[in-house]
């Protein structure tokens, strides 16, 4: 048996957690600001449009990236057969990870962005996170090299994919040589691909990587797994401009683009069909680890059959900038892929630590807080952003009045926050615990 | 296939083409089409104060709360065009004037773009001669003076003490004059109103940047 030291994928762990809380906390307070707009007013460095990108930002690189970079050091040893190549470089990378997302909390407070969504980073922080990037792959590549086993589990695959089509699309989407529509068509083919290529593939392969070892089921299919991966790396990049429907940008690339979103139905299905396969009798009996894959893979499905749906010129113009999109958006990053990120963390952290979770009870807690809160978030955005949108489709209601008309659903994702903002605090205390429990409670947990 | 899962040069390299194989046919070939290089007829790149404007909107991230798009919807051109309850009740007329939808050639001096995606407040691709400056800078000041119900931040740090506008502030509403001008359909509807009509213009509906300030 090797011997797995873990170091890099618990620090990079509980660095995840931490970041998580605050940028949660800052999405908390945007929430608060929609139904309160003189909450914290005056304040430049709180004020909405330099708190969005500290929240979007830091939850997408602080807290998730980094939490499946850390399950990524976990996991790759652990399909190897081999220790992680190099604990110093991972540990290099991860100190690298917090000056970043410290500079931008920082630089973000101060206005300094390049105004870009989700490329707001400035230059300095985007060459840091191109070295981190750069070091993160060589370990990851490396310690694939040195396998014991010459076939390479699905989840594997994934996580290369997601090394270089990161690499890919961070690099050429922060060149400064963009201008005018062109500039948006990037920009959109680098967002959207942002979560098509980078969160979905770290959070697919984590969930084809804990759902069988959780459920101690095998994996349901294996040609399965080859279709959603080769499909999806054929399939997403060309979808970036659905962002841009109806917009001025040429017909011939929107059209693209949907056709490409519906066919991205192919990837989710196997993918989904693989899942549920795999959890199959394990539904009902299993454990909070169990309920946040089965919810993260139901919200991944929801999701991705919203997104195709979406796409649709007809849907496209009620629902396109209005709230329902916000509630997409946090159903993939959150239901989704943080759920899978949050499981593999209850059930990676015990065999790094080598004890048991501080406390189940809290766990569950954590799932249904954060389970109910989702709901009530994404469900007021889709009610109320729908119907703003069908109001936009009647140009004799004044804008203000479609404003006021939100109110209402903007409370009640303000309730479903406090309960999200809860369940996470649950989280960290829970993990908080486990990780500083002293002596006597080990032994009593084993008892 | 058992290949692609044993080898990791095939497999990289297979991602990697697959993904250029995306990005050449909707990125790199639009970079190509020149169309979307060709300004429009009446497009003029940003003043000096205009651009620090832009400039104070990114800052502040107007931006992801405004769109600077009217889409090709029949119902867009209408919301963001001229009603009659704002250019065309000091005329005495009751009419409505459609905004052109947004085209690639009035973007080409954007850069960064400002397209943004969300519409918490509304799209400001046509403002641009909207409102007098007098208006924009109240409304920044104090956004529920002049728009009730509106949850837009009051930017009090564009004043200062004496609550008078800072040069960011002024150049804000520069910028924001700006907008949705690089067509000049305000001025073009203006007239054939007016000609329809027979209607005497009362004052120019497009103020200058230079009359700013209380």
């Amino acid at each position: 048996m090797v011997q797995h030291e873990d170091t890099s994928a618990r620090w990079f762990i509980y660095t995840s957690i931490t970041f998580f809380l605050v940028t949660i906390s800052i999405g908390f307070i945007m929430a608060i600001k929609f139904v309160y707009p003189e909450f914290l007013g005056g304040i430049a460095s709180l004020s909405f449009g330099r708190i969005r990108p500290m929240h979007t930002n830091g939850v997408l690189f602080g807290w998730l990236l980094a939490a499946n970079m850390g399950l990524a050091y976990y996991v790759v040893p652990r399909l190897c057969g081999t220790k992680l190549f190099s604990e110093k470089l991972g540990m290099a990378t991860l100190a690298i990870w917090v000056i970043v997302i410290l500079g931008a909390v920082v630089t973000f407070g101060m206005g300094i962005t390049q105004a870009r969504e989700y490329l707001e980073l400035s230059m300095v922080l985007d060459i840091l996170v191109t070295i981190a990037w750069v070091m993160f792959a060589v370990n990851i590549f490396a310690t694939i090299a040195k396998r014991k086993h010459e076939q390479m589990y699905v989840s594997l695959w994934y996580i290369m994919g997601t090394l270089l089509w990161t690499a890919l699309l961070w690099i050429v989407g922060n060149l400064p040589v963009y201008s005018g529509v062109n500039d948006a068509n990037v920009n959109w083919w680098f967002g959207h691909n942002a979560v098509g290529l980078i969160f979905t593939p770290m959070g697919v392969a984590l969930a084809y990587y804990f759902i069988p070892k959780s459920t101690k089921n095998p994996l349901y299919s294996h040609k399965l797994s080859l279709i959603g991966f080769w499909t999806i790396a054929f399939l997403y990049i060309w979808t970036g401009a659905h962002h841009i429907i109806f917009g001025p940008i040429p017909t011939w690339l929107q059209t693209v683009a949907i056709l490409f979103s519906i066919s991205l139905l192919i990837p989710v299905w196997t993918v989904i069909a693989n899942f549920f396969g795999t959890l199959k009798g394990k539904w009902v009996q299993g454990n909070y680890v169990v309920k946040f894959l089965l919810s993260g893979t139901v919200f991944y499905l929801l999701t991705c059959l919203q997104g195709p749906m979406h796409s649709l010129r007809s849907v496209n113009q009620i629902i396109s900038k209005t709230d329902w999109i916000v509630g997409h958006a946090h159903m993939a990053v959150f239901g989704g892929f943080s759920f899978f990120a949050i499981a593999g963390i209850y059930y990676a952290l015990p065999n790094i630590v080598k004890r048991p979770i501080f406390s189940d009870r809290l766990a569950e807690w954590h799932f249904w807080l954060s389970f109910v809160g989702f709901l009530g978030f994404s469900i007021s955005l889709w009610v109320g952003g729908f119907l703003q949108g069908l109001q936009w489709m009647d140009h004799t209601i004044a804008f203000l009045d479609t404003v006021r008309a939100m109110k209402p659903y903007y409370v009640v994702r303000l309730f479903s926050g406090i309960l999200m903002l809860t369940g996470q605090f649950i989280f960290a205390y829970n993990i908080y615990k486990t990780v500083r429990a002293e002596a006597p409670e080990v032994k009593a947990a084993v008892a | 296939m058992k290949i692609v899962e044993t080898k990791v040069v095939v497999l990289v390299i297979f991602v990697v083409l697959l993904a250029l194989l995306g990005t050449y046919f909707t990125m790199i070939v639009p970079l190509m089409d020149e169309s979307l290089y060709t300004p429009t007829k009446d497009a003029r790149p940003y003043t000096k104060l205009e651009l620090k404007g832009k400039q104070v909107y990114q800052r502040e991230g107007c931006w992801y709360c405004h769109t600077q798009q009217v889409r090709n919807l029949l119902v867009e051109t209408k919301r963001y065009g001229m009603g009659e309850e704002e250019t065309f009740k000091r005329f005495g007329i009751r009419a409505l004037v459609q905004a052109p939808p947004s085209q690639p050639g009035e973007y080409v001096y954007d850069k960064p773009h400002l397209l943004g995606t969300r519409r918490t407040g509304p799209d400001l691709a046509r403002v641009g001669g909207k409102y007098d400056n007098s208006w924009h800078i109240n409304h920044l000041r104090d956004p529920r003076s002049t728009s009730p119900g509106s949850i837009m931040p009051a930017y009090t740090w564009l004043f200062d003490k004496n609550g008078r506008p800072t040069e960011e502030a002024i150049a804000l509403v520069a910028y924001l004059q700006k907008l949705g001008t690089n067509i000049k359909w305000r001025e073009e509807g203006v007239a054939l109103i007016k000609k329809m009509q027979g209607v005497p213009s009362p004052e120019e509906t497009t103020t200058q940047t230079q009359e700013v300030g209380e």
